[in-house]
């Protein structure tokens, strides 16, 4: 009778405990992965490390593009604040002044060192994937 | 055993299911809503029928902006509840987007007028400087800035649900 | 008029479904008579349903625009195959092709299942009332059968040009067909329960069904994933999108459910969790119908909605998924195996399998949701990309494959045989170490992750040919399916682990006519030329590629200019070989008259989808082999 019942106690912790470490592990890849969005007026709110990735969304600001080979450098503005980006590559074919854009990369002495710039597709008519709240 | 099993069950699914309810009751929920506030460009702009040029600053007080154009059935549907708002007083401007003069005014012409004034935008500039990426989209203006921009078609409920709060808040249109 | 009977025939096929439902689930559903009865109506449903629709595609065939779907998404200047795709193109199309599917699965498993109909009856009534709560759906907040009168445009609205693709237009289908063929398995098991009779074996029954429908989903996914590849101009194949991710967490659940199924369909044991996973998958099906459809995820994807369908679909599927559960809950005690699991059986490794794959569903699920609810609380967007699940999924990937090699050697209800475990042991490690070594001089990979990859994937392929050996000498028995689908899992991780650490990309900034250079590769800009075509400009790039042994080609990657909207699209251009795929697209013009463009070297990447194509071969033969053996 004890032995069962032992048993099943040690396979009910062995359980436990694995689901417990399991899901502390995967909590934890998550919190170290996640990318933050901001918006450029919300970014010098806070203070941000240059080692976290971040996405920030705006338009590209009319006048602000210049290109250097293939590197391009251009503003994201959301009317109350903007910032600097570089961006070595192809950007979008929806990417142009005026329009919406999401820029995935790192903060390196308030400019935004791109490692990906998106314009999504819209089906129809639907909306660029930038929503800019206040 | 097997009450607690249905519990956590019940639980479990009740929890995931509300948070869900909640997030799309939210507020913000309506995706093709903006309520950021932001001034009215200045740009001039062309009559659709009569060509003749103003300064879209010179239009004043409380009324809508509807981008429309021909080629888009979306806003065959929404045209009759513009109708229905123009039949209530509220002054619906048009801007006629990246349309044939021609075609547009056919279009008017078969299916009637609604608006106050229609604006032909015919490559669309007016309208990328208000954001625009396709039709039908509405603006709501207030004393020159623009308070609502909404993409998509309108009808009742997104009327009442996006456009109403506000227009009561502010008192934007006189009985209604 | 067509519209109006189109529309009236679904509303009637609504009513029979429903009362197919009534008949079987109020009925003596063991009776003979009920069951023949319940059967016919299903059929007679079904059959008015699905003119319903071809009704429907005659209408767009025929560019009726007086209905407002029809004119919202199709065009006079379609060919005809575009014309019947734009139906699936939107949300209310597509939402009436998976209805059609859902019902259509249930159409067959009605005529094929002749004997031993104990559950038959009831599964065709789940069935029956699932699709009832989605036709409700479609015909209350997602009409298809709107019109727009009395006057009609002539022609219906611009189509947006990335939708038209073959692949693009198959690819739903495919997915679809994956998705609901699991409503068999889903429906079976809730009639079994409900019955609550334990020694009814209900899962031999839906084995063929399900892996069918795996083999669809597998091959969906691959078809999406195919298509994202060149068409978006990434270059990527996948892109751990939230659209992207709930469709693999049905995909996950059913692989983990039809290894369940096997041992269940056997004797009695891991009976529960197959009951388990037969729900989740399709709950699983259901919820990314939801997220994708509700409007909550932002996506290529995504259609826009109003809350109101989402709510709609958010309640039917709370109440369906707790119904079951609930019903679940009450039969737990009579579904108490005696049969232990023995310790290094078959049974323990799928057991195991099921955590793992629990596991990843967990975290999928965690990735998609955590956004969401971080927004609601803290009202600050994050997004969780790539790193996350390649964190999670990499390791457990390969722990999980390291069991699948040693069992392979296992035996169902026994333990197993150690004797036979240490010649082939040997043999798979030796050999793929020399794999190992070999790709860290040549490629000099020094990725402690991307050599793992290699020695895992390695290993099972090789203990597989070993298998195979046994077979053609010794006659010992080997299950072609399960070397074939295992295969392509090891060669799936092989690929995606040296595409990953080999392939790379450059931007170029070139002038007509001039040459640059890029890891040996000799890329001459040849001529620039603009094409008109039918509805669009195409400014079209010639590159002559000279490859370090010599060797000349072409690739033409362009830019189209479509009139209607003015819109952009870039059109890659790819060159295949075995090893690795050449892949250019065009960017900008610069004031000086040169272009930027962008030259990918992506290797192994064929071999992925390769790999996902042996896997769907596996499915499909073993499921024509299961239904051979029935009849």
């Amino acid at each position: 009778m004890k032995t069962i019942r032992k048993q099943r106690l040690i396979t009910v912790l062995l359980i436990l405990t694995t689901s417990a470490l399991g899901s502390f592990l995967i909590i934890r890849a998550l919190d170290s992965n996640l990318d933050f969005f901001f918006t450029p007026s919300e970014l010098f709110k806070e203070e941000i490390p240059n080692n976290k990735r971040i996405k920030v969304g705006g338009m590209v600001l009319e006048g602000s593009v210049t290109r250097d080979k293939t590197n391009i450098s251009f503003v994201i503005t959301d009317y109350e604040g903007s910032i600097n980006v570089k961006f070595d590559g192809l950007v979008p074919d929806l990417f142009k002044e005026g329009s919406g854009v999401v820029v995935l990369g790192y903060l390196k002495d308030k400019t935004l060192i791109a490692e990906d710039v998106l314009a999504k597709h819209d089906e129809n008519y639907m909306p660029p994937n930038i929503d800019l709240k206040n | 055993m097997t009450v607690l099993i249905r519990f956590i069950i019940i639980v479990i699914t009740l929890m995931f299911f509300t948070f869900f309810y909640l997030y799309i009751n939210d507020d913000k929920y309506y995706p093709g809503a903006d309520f950021t506030t932001s001034d009215m460009p200045d740009f001039e702009i062309k009559d659709l029928y009569s060509e003749r040029l103003f300064n879209i600053k010179d239009l004043e007080g409380n009324y809508l902006i509807n981008v429309w154009a021909s080629w888009c059935i979306t806003c065959r549907v929404e045209h009759s509840f513009l109708v229905k708002l123009d039949s209530k007083d509220i002054p619906i401007i048009g801007l006629n987007y990246k349309d044939e003069a021609e075609d547009a005014i056919n279009w008017i012409t078969r299916f009637g007028d609604p608006y106050k004034y229609i604006i032909h935008d015919y490559k669309g500039e007016l309208a990328l400087d208000l954001g625009v990426t396709g039709a039908p989209e509405t603006f709501l203006l207030s004393d020159g800035k623009i308070i609502v921009h909404y993409r998509g078609e309108v009808n009742d409920m997104i009327w009442d649900d996006v456009f109403m709060p506000i227009i009561k808040k502010e008192s934007l249109f006189d009985a209604n | 008029m067509l519209i109006e009977i189109a529309h009236f025939l679904s509303i009637l096929a609504t009513g029979l479904f429903f009362l197919c439902f009534i008949f079987s689930f109020f009925l003596n559903s063991k009776d003979t008579y009920i069951i023949n009865l319940v059967s016919r109506i299903y059929t007679h449903s079904f059959l008015i349903f699905l003119s319903s629709f071809f009704i429907y595609i005659w209408l767009a065939i025929t560019d009726n625009f007086s209905v407002l779907y029809i004119a919202q998404h199709s065009n006079i200047n379609l060919p005809v195959f575009y014309k019947v795709s734009s139906i699936w193109s939107a949300h209310e199309g597509s939402m009436f092709l998976w209805i059609i599917f859902l019902t259509f699965w249930g159409a067959i498993y009605n005529i094929a299942t002749t004997n031993k109909q104990l559950l038959k009856a009831r599964t065709l009534g789940v069935i029956s009332l699932t699709s009832v709560g989605f036709l409700l759906f479609l015909l209350l907040t997602s009409n298809p059968f709107e019109t727009i009168l009395p006057l009609p445009p002539e022609n219906g609205a611009d189509i947006n040009p990335v939708l038209q693709d073959p692949l693009l237009a198959i690819h739903p289908p495919m997915l679809y067909m994956g998705y609901v063929g699991f409503v068999i398995a889903f429906g079976q098991a809730i009639a079994f329960l409900f019955e609550g009779d334990p020694e009814i074996k209900w899962e031999k029954q839906v084995r063929s069904w399900s892996i069918a429908s795996w083999s669809f989903l597998t091959l969906g996914i691959a078809l999406g994933s195919w298509w994202a590849y060149y068409e978006l101009g990434w270059g990527g194949y996948w892109f751990w999108d939230p659209v992207e991710n709930v469709a693999l967490m049905p995909w996950l659940a059913a692989t983990a459910f039809i290894h369940s199924l096997s041992a269940s369909s056997k004797s009695f044991i891991l009976r529960i969790w197959t009951l388990l996973l037969s729900i989740l998958v399709f709950s699983l099906s259901l919820f990314g119908a939801f997220i994708v459809r509700s409007g909550i995820i932002d996506s290529v994807h995504s259609f826009a909605n109003d809350p109101e369908r989402g709510l709609y679909l958010l309640s039917f599927i709370g109440l369906l998924v707790m119904t079951s559960l609930l019903l679940f809950s009450y039969r737990f005690n009579n579904l108490q195996s005696n049969k232990k699991i023995v310790s290094l059986s078959k049974e323990s490794f799928i057991s195991i399998n099921n955590i793992f794959f629990g596991t990843l569903i967990f975290s999928t699920m965690l990735g998609v949701l955590y956004p969401l609810i971080y927004e609601f609380i803290y009202d600050q967007k994050i997004s969780v990309g790539a790193p996350f699940y390649n964190a999670i999924f990499v390791p457990i990937t390969l722990i999980a494959c390291i069991f699948l090699y040693f069992s392979i050697d296992s035996k169902w209800q026994q333990s197993f045989n150690f004797k036979s475990l240490y010649q082939p042991l040997f043999l798979s490690i030796t050999a793929s170490s020399i794999i190992v070594v070999l790709a860290y001089y040549k490629f000099l990979i020094v990725s402690f992750w991307t050599l793992a990859s290699l020695l895992i994937g390695s290993i099972i392929i090789i203990r597989y040919l070993i298998v195979i050996y046994f077979y053609f000498v010794y006659r010992k028995f080997a299950n072609f399916f399960s070397i074939i689908a295992h295969c392509g899992l090891g060669l799936l991780i092989i690929s995606i682990a040296l595409n990953d650490n080999l392939s790379s990309e450059r931007a170029l900034n070139i002038k007509i006519n001039e040459t640059e250079i890029y890891k040996d590769y000799q890329i001459n800009f040849k001529n620039l030329r603009v094409v008109p075509g039918p509805n669009f400009d195409s400014v079209k790039a010639d590159f002559v590629i000279t490859n370090p042994n010599g060797k000349v080609f072409t690739l033409t990657p362009e830019k189209r200019k479509y009139f209607a909207r003015g819109q952009v699209t870039t059109e890659t251009a790819i060159h295949a070989s075995a090893l690795k795929d050449i892949y250019m697209t065009i960017g900008d013009q610069l004031d000086d008259g040169s272009w930027i463009v962008n030259i990918q070297f992506n290797v192994f990447i064929r071999w992925i989808w390769f790999s996902a194509i042996m896997m769907v071969l596996a499915g499909l033969l073993l499921t024509h082999s299961l239904s051979r053996s029935r009849s």
